[in-house]
């Protein structure tokens, strides 16, 4: 070309070179569509917070998708016909409504696009593989570890999620079994609070009302043991030991100024990264296990210091320290 | 003349709203009888207090949704308004430590939303069902935004003596809601404005024509419903000691609840503060009875609702039917 000197072309031809090994890196730029329940839910708010971290580490971008109406069935089935029509490369999937997603689901795997279910599983439809903790397991690990902590002696009360919530039922489940395993101590209720803050309040209130002496309290989820904790210390039940699941910031500030005896580990950074870890594993020809559940352990004050981070300097966990 | 009802040679005191209340109130006085013979800990100060704290933070909310259903309006943004006016306030009381601008920062954001909830039925002429609806989701979403996910926890005590605290025994909360429904009583039965939201919500045209100021009492009333929010998500914070953007989501229905159990109308034109009061009791009582029973989460919603039909029945029972519903 006239004017162009050979140097100025060799540079160019460089530049050139440098961006098509550029694209080739990111060649695999996969688009991922991750699904949530709500806004609202720290919990969440960790689970994309991994998947965003994971994926831009491993190249692929990511689209996320929340019910603006906190856990809405009818929001999230429109978002996965939405997802459906756009064809991205893979979805990261938790259900509102482990049921009542099914139908839509189907027609997802039949539109031929790869889906990690992730966080609680859905009752139907097939998938790369389920990642999550095992519900049961941590309800009968806190539980156990309570119990134990009251020197297996005493009154305790559950405090349930939403009845027919899966989390909600195995968790309980396990606290129920921990339960058989100490004969000595006595169940004195049960009763539902949503896993909402101000309605577990408001049931411990009423539950103190009625039981004179409470020694421990079996929440399955932190909001409602944070709840259940407020009311205790208004009552000047202090003494009354509550163990919570989820291990959110909140709660592990409890744990540490002795507020909360221990939550599970329900974490929702871990589940997001590895989620879209397995997902572009998947895509990408490597191997996944057909199943990623963990047993989350029991947090108390001795070994809090890993989840007592804030969420920009979390990291991902390796997938050979995960993938069995 | 505020609502008029169909007697049965009853008593004067039995008929009218004035009836209606009484009612509620022999409905809660059999229910208080029946559980405290069952239970052992129902009939207990402590836990009537108790119980009564509880339904103060549904009446505070449901308190000025009251005026704006008798003036012939429905506000459904109320607990949305909460929910960000209480989120606004958590994030102002963490960010500057200052109790005065979080309580001016709550009242501010619930009077302010109330307000255009008002214009948008005034000026804008939209029907108020479809206006309050849309401010539920704006409202909602600039909640969802302002918290990102996020909660907010941990308020100064001082402040938290406002939902947590005593005074001689009684609970600050229960203080609250009888100074708030004395004061709407007051202001509903006794003075020109009240009478003004009963000629509106009866027959807005006779209104008018009457020399009633429609508009500027329908702005003032929406106004007022937005600021109870404001009042209402105080007190919230105060007994949660934390904030997130779904605080205020299932509120909605138990608050619209407390008014129509009470005997408000949706029609407009009838019921009144005291009547909301009663129903906020009568879910706080039934809520309370379901957990010192201890019975089963799967029967919960169901034994709500038989109540909630139940304590309406009574009214329709002693009033003879009614021609309209509501």
């Amino acid at each position: 070309m006239k004017g162009f000197s050979a140097a100025c072309c060799q540079k160019m031809g460089m530049a050139l070179a440098a961006m098509l090994v550029a694209t080739g890196a990111q060649a695999a730029g996969e688009t991922l569509a991750a699904f949530y329940k709500n806004q609202v839910d720290p919990h969440f708010g960790l689970v994309r917070g991994g998947v965003d971290a994971a994926a831009k580490s491993m190249g692929a971008t990511v689209t996320h998708y929340t019910p603006t109406r906190p856990n809405n069935l009818a929001e999230q089935l429109a978002q996965i016909e939405d997802v459906t029509t756009r064809k991205p490369s893979g979805i990261l999937f938790m259900a509102v409504d482990p049921r009542g997603v099914v139908p839509a689901i189907e027609k997802v795997n039949a539109a031929g696009i790869p889906i990690v279910n992730y966080n609680d599983k859905v009752a139907g439809g097939k998938y790369v593989t389920f990642v999550g903790f095992d519900d049961y397991k941590l309800g009968l690990d806190t539980g156990r570890y309570l119990l134990k902590a009251i020197g297996g002696q005493g009154n305790v009360v559950i405090i349930e999620g939403v009845k027919g919530s899966l989390t909600s039922d195995e968790r309980v489940r396990g606290f129920r079994k921990a339960l058989e395993e100490f004969p000595n101590v006595k169940l004195l209720a049960s009763q539902p609070a949503n896993f909402q803050r101000l309605p577990a309040l408001q049931v411990m209130e009423n539950l103190i009302q009625a039981n004179p002496k409470i020694d421990g309290v079996l929440a399955a989820a932190d909001a409602m043991a944070l709840g259940a904790r407020d009311a205790l210390e208004a009552a000047n039940r202090g003494a009354t030991k509550v163990i919570g699941i989820n291990g959110v910031p909140e709660a592990i500030e409890a744990v540490k100024a002795g507020r909360l005896l221990a939550t599970g580990e329900f974490d929702g950074y871990k589940i997001g990264c590895v989620a879209t870890m397995a997902s572009l594993r998947g895509l990408r020809g490597q191997s996944v296990p057909a199943s990623m559940i963990f047993s989350g352990v029991v947090i108390d004050k001795g070994n809090l210091a890993p989840w007592d981070v804030p969420l920009d300097k979390r990291q991902c966990p390796k997938w050979e320290d995960v993938a069995k | 003349m505020p609502g008029k009802r169909q007697g049965r040679g009853l008593p004067a005191w039995l008929t009218g709203d004035a009836g209606a209340l009484a009612y509620r109130l022999i409905f809660i006085l059999v229910l208080c009888v029946i559980l405290g013979l069952t239970h052992e800990s129902f009939a207990s100060s402590a836990n009537l207090l108790n119980l009564l704290r509880q339904a103060s933070l549904v009446f505070l909310l449901a308190s000025g949704l009251t005026l704006v259903i008798i003036a012939g309006g429905i506000d459904l943004s109320v607990a949305a308004n909460l929910t960000l006016s209480a989120c606004l306030a958590a994030g102002v009381m963490k960010g500057t430590g200052s109790v005065t601008l979080g309580v001016l920062t709550a009242l501010g954001c619930g009077g302010f939303a109330g307000l255009l909830n008002g214009l948008a039925v005034t000026r804008l002429k939209l029907p108020p069902f479809l206006a309050t609806y849309g401010s539920l989701w704006i409202l909602q979403g600039l909640a969802f935004r302002y918290m990102g996910g996020q909660e907010i926890f941990g308020f100064p005590a001082a402040f938290r003596a406002l939902g947590t605290g005593f005074w001689w025994g009684v609970p600050v909360p229960v203080y609250l809601m009888a100074l708030i429904a004395f004061l709407l009583a007051v202001l509903m039965r006794k003075t020109v404005f009240g009478h003004h939201l009963y000629a509106i919500g009866a027959n807005p045209e006779a209104a008018r024509l009457s020399g009633v100021p429609v508009l500027s009492r329908r702005l003032a009333v929406y106004a007022l419903s937005g600021a109870m929010a404001g009042v209402a998500a105080l007190v919230y914070l105060a007994r949660v000691n934390s904030a997130d953007a779904g605080l205020g989501e299932a509120l909605l229905l138990p608050t619209i609840a407390a008014v129509l159990i009470g005997g408000t109308s949706l029609f407009g034109g009838s019921g009144g503060v005291l009547g909301t009061l009663a129903g906020a009791v009568i879910l706080a009582i039934t809520i309370n009875a379901m957990n010192l029973f201890n019975v089963k989460a799967t029967w919960q919603p169901l034994v709500i609702g038989c109540v909630v039909i139940l304590a309406v029945l009574v009214d329709l029972i002693g009033n003879g039917r009614r021609e309209r519903i509501g």
